[in-house]
C-alpha cells in the first residue's frame, strides 16, 4: 500500500519488518491501548506493557477543587518509547476540540491527537461535520490527526483528503463490545484508503481485533476490552497475540472463500478399491 | 484584601498578584504535569514564578487522564 510519507526507503524498510507509518513517524505495534477504566495505575501500566502498544490514548481534565484523584499517568513514564495521543473527548463540537487539542498538545508534547467529538451521551456516535472541521483545522496546524469516525467510506476520503495521519473507523459503539458490526462498510473504507485504517471502539475479544488485521485493518484501538476484563494485563497479551496473528493472516493471504459447495482436501475416490483397477 | 479569581469555573480568593506557581500549590496540584490558561491564553510554565494574578482573572487548570 502507498503510504502517505515517509519517502521509499523507509517504505522498504517497513515491508522488510512490517512496520507501518503514521503521519511520518514510524511504529511496529499494530495495537493502540486506551488507558480509561482501570481499577489503578499498576494495572493500567502493567496492562500497557503486555500489549506492547507504542500508541497509548490519554485524556484532559480540568483540575478538580481539591485533587484527590489517583495521578494514573504518572507512571507512565516509565515505560519506554511511547506515544501520547491525547483525545478531545467531552468535546461537543469542533471548536471545543480544537482546543482541547491544543491544550493536549501543551501537556503531552505531543503532535498526535485523537480527535473524537460525540455529543449525545447515549450513543457516543461521533458527529461526522464537526469531526470534518476539526481535522481540517487541526490537520492544517501540523498535527497528527487521527480522527474517531463513523464507518463511512464517502466520510473517510473527505477526512484523508484534508491531511489526516490514519482513519480511525469504530467497530461498534464505544465500550459496547459488539465487536465488527460495520465490518462491510470498514470493507469500504480499506479498499481506497491511502493512510493507515484503525478500527477504535466496540472491540470485545481478541478474536475480532485478529478479524480487523485479517480484513487489512492497519491496526486497532482497545482500552474497554482489556480494562473491563477479568484480567487486564493477560488481556492485554491476548490482544497482542491476536493482532499479530491477523496481521500475519493478512500477510499471508486467504485462501479463497468457496460457494455452497464443499471442496475436498482428501481425495474422496478409490478408498476400498485396488489402485488402478 | 484578597484578589478575586474564577477558577475553572468557580470563585476563588487569592493573595494579591500571587503568582500561578503559588495557586498551584495551594490547589494540591504542584508537581504533576498540568496546563495553565489565563484568560484563554496558554501560560508557559517557564513563565508561572513570574506571573502574578490579578482581581477578575480567569484561570482554567488541566491535566491528563486516563481514557480511551
Amino acid at each position: 500500500m502507498k503510504r502517505e510519507s515517509g519517502g521509499e526507503i523507509m517504505e522498504l524498510q517497513c515491508k522488510a519488518q512490517d512496520d507501518w507509518i503514521v503521519g511520518g513517524h514510524r511504529f511496529s505495534s499494530r495495537l493502540l491501548m486506551g488507558t480509561g477504566k482501570f481499577q489503578d495505575a499498576e494495572t493500567m501500566v502493567g496492562a500497557v506493557r503486555a500489549s506492547g502498544a507504542q500508541i497509548v490514548t490519554v485524556a484532559l481534565r480540568r483540575v478538580g477543587r481539591n485533587p484527590r484523584e489517583d495521578d494514573m499517568l504518572g507512571s507512565l513514564g516509565g515505560l519506554k518509547g511511547i506515544t501520547l495521543m491525547p483525545n478531545t473527548s467531552g468535546a461537543r463540537n469542533a471548536s471545543e476540540a480544537i482546543r482541547a487539542a491544543r491544550l493536549g498538545r501543551e501537556l503531552c508534547g505531543s503532535p498526535f491527537v485523537k480527535v473524537e467529538i460525540h455529543p449525545n451521551p447515549h450513543h457516543l456516535m461521533p458527529d461526522p461535520i464537526e469531526t470534518f472541521e476539526a481535522a481540517t483545522v487541526l490537520a492544517a496546524e501540523g498535527f497528527v490527526v487521527m480522527p474517531y469516525m463513523p464507518a463511512d467510506p464517502v466520510l473517510a476520503k473527505r477526512l484523508e483528503d484534508v491531511g489526516c495521519a490514519s482513519l480511525m473507523p469504530l467497530g461498534s459503539a464505544i465500550g459496547s463490545g459488539r465487536g465488527l458490526a460495520t465490518a462491510e462498510m470498514l470493507r469500504l473504507i480499506l479498499r481506497d484508503a491511502r493512510i493507515p485504517v484503525i478500527v477504535d471502539a466496540g472491540l470485545r475479544s481478541p478474536s475480532e481485533a485478529a478479524a480487523a488485521l485479517e480484513m487489512g485493518c492497519d491496526a486497532v484501538l482497545v482500552n474497554s476490552a482489556v480494562a473491563a476484563s477479568g484480567d487486564p494485563i493477560a488481556m492485554a497479551a491476548a490482544f497482542a497475540r491476536a493482532v499479530g496473528a491477523g496481521r500475519d493472516a493478512h500477510r499471508a493471504g486467504l485462501m479463497p472463500q468457496g460457494g455452497g459447495a464443499a471442496l475436498a482436501t482428501s481425495p474422496l475416490t478409490a478408498f476400498l478399491s485396488v489402485e488402478g483397477a | 484584601m484578597g484578589v478575586n479569581l474564577i477558577v475553572n469555573g468557580e470563585a476563588y480568593e487569592a493573595k494579591p498578584l500571587e503568582s500561578v506557581t503559588a495557586l498551584l500549590e495551594r490547589m494540591g496540584g504542584g508537581g504533576r504535569p498540568v496546563v495553565v490558561v489565563l484568560n484563554d491564553e496558554v501560560i508557559p510554565a517557564s513563565s508561572w514564578g513570574a506571573c502574578g494574578l490579578r482581581d477578575g482573572d480567569r484561570v482554567e487548570l488541566f491535566r491528563l487522564v486516563g481514557g480511551g
